[in-house]
């Protein structure tokens, strides 16, 4: 039974979600989130990737030889990367350096190999273009969630351009959210969470 | 679900004391400096220890209640949290500081890993580093003075040494707690009370106090005064800042130390440096929290490679190698 | 004094896992006995030493005479996943023994994000060939004790009462969070005799 097009796209916010349900990609998760904009740019970043490598590798998916398709995918992943860190450099220089080193490691970064390997390298185009974008905005929904809460906890507000809310600090903020004990913290927390919530829904369903 | 087996972590040795009487041992010892902590701190203080007991009592209350688990507040150990905590924050911090801190150190350094006995790091110790982390100004710098209760932005005298300051308190201040400082840190006097009662009852070791303020001591002796060896006021390190308090009712917590007495210097010591390179060379002016949370990560480390001799296997061992040598 | 530095910065004071978000996979994920957490120490130590030298001097000798530095990130991850073959071909035949310990962990290497992490930091900072093999060499043990001290945290819990729905990564994550904030003392240590 094939899945609905529609479907391909909207996997990737919940029951593919790549940080909640399949526990990848973890350093940028942490690294970058510290608000919402961050998250926003990398996720961007990450859809580019992911996307450019899914099309390549389903389109040359019939010419690549077995044995030697994890170098060939590492590749054209590695293309994109370059082609985003010469965009961002030139465009955002500013994200560029709050960013870092955080860019260039997307090419190692296991959701978009995952992919190349689990889905594109098997399926058409079509499919693996709308699950590159799909995975990759689903991961961006979580890069900005977590970045959110880190964000709004760590200096009181959000900031989304020239908005900010709320206007007035509602309490001191904790400093500690922006660093890395907040930001393990968060995401242990949220995956708790998490798995509360479905373990609660599997027992209604189960009544 | 009926009766489980209960796997559990050594020593299974059992005895007359129970959990609950050895906790309220230690709350007993702790009453000397709290009441000290009022005196000399005023109102303050008294009311920074009441909202951190009462926060942490709530805390594993309704924790215990919401993952219906038995609830165990009556033990005392929340209660020992609770009272650890504020004597490790300064006077002058706004309530949310110990409230915030109180529930940190129940919920996410203890009862997320499966409550009392399961915790790795110290309760208290976790709550106090994570309130310095999320409002490292009110936290580090709500200093008052000692009777007078006036907020003073002078800072405390390891700060001034840190500044390279010399200008501390002298020896009969820093034993009766006449110093800027923590809530319980700095009567030194009727801390030794409350650790001399613990050591007393044997609910605590004295190799772990003993091997940590002599580590700061010596350390202190050896390197404490810059440019010349040898030369370095080791008594003042240990009256000053936390030493105390940590060596007696921190670095002994049961639960976060090691089993064996071997491991239990070894802990001591490990405290004693982690602290001293962190008051000499850090960035920090007090280093007791990080020394005794840093060996609290080895712990299971040193558990692991301090193991007491089995009786007769060195004998065994001998043997075995004799007779290899006959053949 | 640059190399004691450069040491106590990977291993205390940045560490890679509690300051630098580096290499948490397989940190997260290989930590949950010690066997594990020791073999893939020594095969990190081994790899990211050397992979830092093999990736600085690429830089050095051939990237930057031929102004080719924006392909750093294809040259590297292609030099970083070649040098790890070669590693693996090489003890195979030559030190069977080390192989065997080894072995197994040399390919999860490639998911560790932290061997290219040091080497797209070392020329970042242009470290050089020396500097740079130093500062693998740190940000290598320095991951090894963050996953050496959590194998040894996470195999008590085998024996605890943890609730359910917390186990695995949730927990894990939480117990990361209160290490890093152990190693904030850390911070700015040496910070005013070495600078």
């Amino acid at each position: 039974m094939k899945r609905s097009l529609l479907h391909e796209f909207t996997k990737g916010f919940i029951e593919e979600n790549a940080t909640f349900r399949m526990v990848i990609g973890m350093c940028p998760t942490l690294a970058v989130t510290t608000s919402v904009k961050n998250g926003f740019w990398m996720g961007v970043a990450v859809i580019f990737v992911l996307t450019f490598s899914n099309v390549f590798v389903s389109l040359l998916r019939k010419m690549i030889p077995d044995q030697i398709r994890i170098p060939i995918f590492v590749i054209l992943i590695a293309t994109p990367v370059v082609i985003v860190e010469l965009l961002m450099r030139a465009y955002l220089p500013a994200m560029y350096e709050i960013l870092g080193v955080f860019v260039p490691l997307i090419v190692v970064n296991c959701i978009i190999i995952a992919r190349a390997e689990a889905f594109a390298y098997k399926e058409s185009v079509l499919r693996s273009f709308l699950d590159g974008l799909g995975i990759g905005a689903g991961f961006t929904c979580n890069l900005m969630i977590i970045g959110g809460i880190r964000e709004f906890l760590g200096t009181g507000q959000i900031a989304l351009g020239s908005f900010v809310f709320p206007s007035v600090k509602l309490f001191e903020p904790l400093v500690v959210m922006l660093t890395p004990p907040g930001g393990f913290m968060t995401l242990g927390l949220l995956m708790a969470i998490l798995n509360i919530a479905v373990a609660r829904s599997a027992q209604k369903k189960a009544h | 679900m009926g009766e489980k087996l209960i796997v559990t972590p050594s020593p299974h040795i059992k005895s007359p004391r129970t959990v609950k009487g050895v906790m309220l041992g230690v709350v007993i010892s702790l009453l000397p400096a709290c009441v000290g902590a009022v005196v000399l701190f005023g109102m303050n203080a008294l009311l920074i220890l009441i909202t951190s007991v009462v926060s942490a009592v709530v805390a594993e209350a309704l924790w215990q209640r919401a993952t219906k688990q038995e609830i165990t507040v009556g033990d005392f150990s929340a209660v020992i949290t609770g009272l650890l905590l504020a004597m490790t924050l300064p006077p002058g911090v706004p309530l949310y500081v110990p409230a915030v801190g109180s529930v940190f150190a129940i919920v996410i350094a203890k009862q997320i890993f499966g409550g009392l006995g399961s915790n790795f790091v110290n309760p208290a110790l976790a709550g106090r580093a994570f309130v310095l982390a999320a409002w490292p100004m009110s936290v580090a710098g709500a200093w008052l003075n000692p009777l007078t209760h006036d907020a003073v932005s002078s800072p405390t005298p390891l700060a001034v040494l840190k500044g390279g300051g010399t200008n501390i308190p002298g020896l009969w201040d820093l034993l009766i707690g006449n110093r800027t400082g923590s809530l319980g840190e700095t009567s030194i006097i009727l801390l030794l009370l409350g650790g001399l009662f613990l050591l007393v009852t044997k609910i605590i070791d004295w190799r772990t106090p003993v091997g940590f303020l002599g580590t700061l001591f010596v350390g202190t002796w050896i390197f404490g005064k810059p440019g010349a060896l040898f030369q370095g006021d080791g008594l003042s390190a240990i009256l000053l800042g936390g030493a105390v308090l940590g060596a007696f009712f921190m670095a002994t917590d049961y639960v976060t130390s090691p089993v064996t007495p071997k491991g239990r210097l070894i802990f001591g010591i490990g405290a004693g440096l982690v602290t001293l390179l962190i008051r000499l060379w850090g960035g920090y002016p007090e280093g007791v929290t990080y020394g005794i949370l840093f060996m609290n990560l080895m712990t299971p480390i040193i558990d692991r490679f301090v193991v007491p001799k089995y009786y007769g296997y060195e004998h065994d061992a001998r043997a075995r190698k004799s007779a290899e040598g006959k053949r | 004094m640059k190399f004691i530095s450069i040491m106590l910065g990977g291993i205390l004071i940045q560490n890679f896992v509690f300051m630098q978000y580096l290499g948490l996979c397989p940190f997260l994920g290989l930590s949950e006995q010690m066997d594990t957490a020791l073999g893939m120490s020594g095969a990190v130590i081994f790899v990211m030493t050397f992979a830092s030298t093999v990736a600085a001097a690429f830089e050095q000798f051939i990237l930057v005479p031929l102004h080719l530095e924006y392909m750093r990130t294809i040259a590297y991850i292609l030099v970083i996943a070649g040098f790890v073959q070669l590693v693996e071909i090489f003890l195979k035949k030559t030190v069977p023994s080390l192989y065997k310990a080894l072995g197994i962990y040399l390919p999860l290497i490639t998911t560790n994000c932290a061997v290219l992490g040091v080497a797209l930091l070392n020329a970042r900072q242009s470290y050089g060939v020396l500097w740079g093999t130093v500062n693998g060499l740190a940000g290598a043990l320095g991951w090894s004790v963050a996953i050496i001290i959590f194998a040894g945290i996470r195999e008590r819990w085998k024996f605890m009462n943890i609730p359910g729905t917390l186990k695995g990564f949730p927990l894990a994550l939480v117990a990361t969070s209160l290490m890093a904030l152990s190693f904030q003392g850390f911070s700015r240590l040496f910070a005013s005799v070495l600078k």
